[in-house]
């Protein structure tokens, strides 16, 4: 395994920037130099960095410092970990300030939700490029342990490897190597889902829009929040960043499912960006009397308004089973329901499916690996979970068929066993599947 | 004669979960852990029925408190709403505080012992996430004697072992300092051997000897005592459960499966002992004696004599750390060091993971969570898990033979076990 002694972070501000700081210092007992704009920046970064691993004996280890100072630190330094805005001018510009200043051997990556890690590596030479690497940790890192480790052609297996480890073994993180592909693993999967999901928000926008399709892909269908919700949660701005990436950069069969629907175009025109700027998809009013509430923004009529009281009975029978652990019989009710909201709810869960076993072979090696990160990275149940719940792998292959939806050879292929899903014992897709 | 009782394996959830969180109760948990006991021995519900025909099964329920943290008593009946299969098999709750497991325990390999029955499932259960830590620990209160070691006391169980430290430096002569990093010691290698266990609440925590003798510090809260929050275990909502056999039932299992008999483990002994009640009075009593919990030091020794094996012969050991001073009475309570010299356990690594003699390999209380009335039962299938070879990451290497110590309260209720191959 690699020795890592001191770390460099660059924007180490935020919350992820600040947490795998913390984790670097905590875990992996490194000394980190945490950068940002201003020192003022950085000190809040630190403080942060203390919070997310409730200790602050790292103090000593966490050193506050700017771009000015990257002259020296960064020649010190074995793995600068680059975390700065999510476009190429950004990334290049910092990748050109670390090759100006660092030495033979240290370790350069990037925390990217899904840039060509291959273009970004092409500001360093031979040797910079041998250690460059994509290593995208997932938010909240401290509770999220998924890190997707990205490769190029320039990249040295052997440190692969030593950095594969040091990130599982030191770092505690659920490692999953991946292609240099638009939005790796995780992002392609999820933001197809939470894409699609507000495209069928704005199609239905006059039976209930975001409030309704949140509803159908609500916390009992195996996640921790509903889509649109973590929509909000990421930014729409973010969100638009990695769609557009996807849809300008794939060619597969979901491609029209990464255009972003024009009411979240909307949304950014007006600086109304999620959850960061106060308001988005959702958006939570504090009255006078100190009652809060949360409201939802109505698509049609273009304003907030009163989350609606939609009475799905499907859904309230698959939370009842859900309290009684029967899991199967969720998806069963899922499948059997002729609701046109279970419907949709089916047609949701078959693209799931359907398109993450999809990237079996291009993006990732194996279906423990999609299980890893949408478990890990996500809090989404993990594809192969379903196949189980779902009865079997020829059940699974009926829900996506049903949905006219291509049926991924990796499914099929794998062939009828007792079990589909591998990683019960480290992941319980069971608790992903919530009442509340 | 009485018979042996024999270990088939069993299951324990995820002690990181959050059911409140999730929207699901006791029962909900009741369900998945009793699936996953039976898949683990490859058993169904199914073949239930002829043991149920012959009145050759039953059901033991460890738990403590589901009365207050989910408003629920009589859990022994509930075993009818996780499968229509239990109906008519005999099953109650059985309870002795953070001992409740280990009671179910007993009272299971007793009717096995006496002939009575084939297969005993014992089931330890806690939701505790229903209400905050401070409610919680009040509820916990009552493991003591209430009115007057709990009642309008914050937390009362961490003030009581921040007194038995306080016993612990005072009669050994101990030095503060040195005691207070031998704590924190124990803390680091509970938390550190978590993180090899994929159940382990704590897996992913950040924990340090550095950190957890960082005392009275923001991130370090005083509890009790000299005691802070890194030498506390947690508030764990979890399940386990142990499937025990009659050699009779072992056998025909033993051929089903294709496994060696001799590799089936077998519950070799078992000590209970009960001490005052109340933490004074246990010192009181123990002020001439040589172990400062003396009834914990008898019911090893007990179980050792039952199992005729000595220390010598354990190869680990699965302690009751609920708090970082009862592990440290632990060790000599189990014969590793004599009275007084616990610490030389702890600074040689003796009871570290790769030492001679490790200590919670699982992670403890403190590592892996401690919903009161499961934590005996999970301890129990560590042991099944270690002698079998089938403990994972954690595994301890040439396991043969471990031992366990549950206690209620103040260390009085006392049940230590021994299990291992033939």
């Amino acid at each position: 395994m690699r020795d890592i002694k001191t770390v460099v972070v660059l924007g180490a501000n935020g919350t992820m920037g600040s947490q795998c700081a913390g984790i670097i210092a905590a875990f992996g007992g490194a000394k980190v130099i945490m950068v940002a704009r201003n020192i003022d920046k950085a000190k809040v970064g630190l403080e942060r960095a203390m919070e997310a691993v409730r200790s602050d004996v790292i103090r000593d280890r966490l050193t506050p410092a700017t771009y000015e100072d990257l002259q020296r630190h960064i020649p010190e330094s074995d793995w600068v970990l680059e975390m700065v805005a999510e476009d190429y001018q950004a990334k290049e510009a910092v990748n050109a300030l670390i090759s100006r200043y660092h030495k033979p051997g240290t370790l350069v990556s990037t925390v990217s939700s899904g840039l060509s890690i291959e273009r970004l590596s092409k500001t360093f030479d031979e040797d910079g490029r041998k250690h460059y690497f994509g290593t995208h940790f997932y938010n909240p890192p401290y509770k999220m342990p998924l890190c997707e480790l990205v490769s190029h052609s320039g990249s040295d297996p052997s440190i692969e490897k030593e950095l594969e480890e040091y990130l599982h073994k030191k770092l505690l993180r659920s490692v999953v190597r991946t292609a240099d592909t638009p939005a790796f693993a995780g992002n392609r999967v999820g933001f197809q889902l939470m894409n699609e999901v507000a495209q069928f928000a704005e199609r239905y926008s006059n039976l209930g829009g975001i409030a309704l399709m949140d509803h159908i892909m609500g916390t009992f269908t195996g996640r921790a929040m509903p889509p649109l919700v973590t929509v909000d949660m990421v930014g729409l701005d973010i969100h638009k960043a990695i769609v557009d990436n996807l849809y300008q950069n794939t060619n597969d069969e979901a491609k029209q499912t990464f255009v972003l629907p024009q009411f979240i175009q909307h949304l950014i025109n007006l600086g109304k960006l999620g959850t960061k700027s106060g308001e988005g998809l959702y958006k939570t009013v504090r009255y006078a009397d100190g009652r809060k509430e949360r409201l939802v923004y109505d698509i049609t009529s273009q304003t907030y308004i009163k989350i609606p009281e939609l009475r799905l009975p499907f859904a309230a029978e698959a939370k009842r089973r859900i309290a009684l652990a029967d899991y199967r019989g969720v998806l069963r009710v899922i499948c059997e329901d002729g609701s046109e909201e279970a419907r949709l709810c089916r047609y949701f869960l078959a693209r799931y499916l359907s398109y993450a076993f999809s990237i079996i072979g291009e993006v990732i090696d194996t279906r423990d690996c999609i299980d890893s990160v949408m478990g890990f990275g996500f809090n989404w149940a993990p594809p192969s979970a379903y196949v189980d719940l779902l009865g079997g792998v020829d059940r699974a292959v009926r829900l996506i068929e049903s949905a006219r939806l291509p049926v991924p050879p990796a499914l099929t292929a794998a062939g009828t066993g007792t079990r589909f899903y591998r990683l019960q014992d480290c992941l319980d897709a069971r608790s992903f599947f919530r009442v509340k | 004669m009485s018979n042996a009782v024999y270990i088939l394996g069993g299951a324990q959830t995820d002690f990181q979960r959050n059911w409140t969180k999730e929207g699901k109760n006791f029962l909900s948990m009741m369900v998945e852990v009793m699936e996953d006991a039976f898949e683990s021995v490859k058993m169904s519900y199914e073949d239930l029925r002829p043991l149920n025909t012959r009145n050759a099964v039953g059901v033991f329920v460890g738990n403590f408190d589901a009365e207050h943290y989910a408003n629920q008593g009589h859990l022994g009946g509930f075993l009818t709403e996780v499968d229509a299969s239990f109906y008519g098999i005999p099953s109650a709750r059985y309870e002795a505080a953070c001992a409740s497991g280990s009671v179910a325990i007993d009272a299971a390999a007793t009717k096995i012992r006496a002939g009575e029955l084939d297969l005993a499932i014992v089931l330890g259960i806690e939701i505790m996430k229903t209400v905050s830590a401070r409610t919680g620990a009040d509820f916990l209160g009552t493991a003591a004697y209430y009115e007057l070691e709990a009642k309008g006391v914050e937390f009362p169980f961490p003030r009581l072992f921040g007194q038995l430290a306080d016993v612990l430096l005072k009669r050994y002569r101990l030095d503060e300092t040195r005691f207070m990093s031998n704590l924190a010691e124990i803390a680091a290698i509970n938390y550190g051997n978590a993180k090899r266990n994929p159940k382990a609440q704590t897996r992913g925590w950040y924990m340090s000897r550095e950190h957890a003798n960082h005392r009275n510090t923001r991130f370090n809260v005083n509890v009790g005592g000299m005691l802070c929050a890194t030498d506390c275990s947690q508030v764990t909502d979890g399940a386990a459960v142990v499937m025990l056999a009659s050699p009779q039932f072992a056998q025909e299992y033993s051929i089903k499966r294709r496994i060696p008999i001799q590799d089936i483990p077998l519950l070799k002994g078992w000590g209970h002992r009960v001490a005052p009640m109340r933490f004074v009075r246990k010192m009181e009593e123990s002020e001439t004696a040589t172990h400062i919990l003396p009834w914990t030091r008898q019911a090893i020794l007990d179980a050792y004599r039952r199992a005729g094996t000595t220390i010598e012969s354990i190869d680990f050991i699965e302690t009751h750390d609920c708090f970082t001073s009862s592990e440290y009475a632990t060790i000599s309570a189990f014969g590793i060091t004599e009275p007084g010299l616990e610490y030389t356990a702890i600074e040689s690594g003796l009871i570290a993971f790769g030492g001679k003699k490790p200590v919670n390999p699982s992670g403890g209380l403190i590592g892996v969570g401690h919903p009161v009335g499961a934590s005996g039962v999970r301890m129990m299938l560590d042991l099944y898990r270690q002698v079998t070879n089938s403990a994972g990451n954690y595994q301890v290497a040439g396991a043969r033979n471990g031992a366990m110590l549950n206690i209620g309260g103040s260390a009085t209720t006392n049940f230590a076990f021994v299990v291992g191959l033939a």
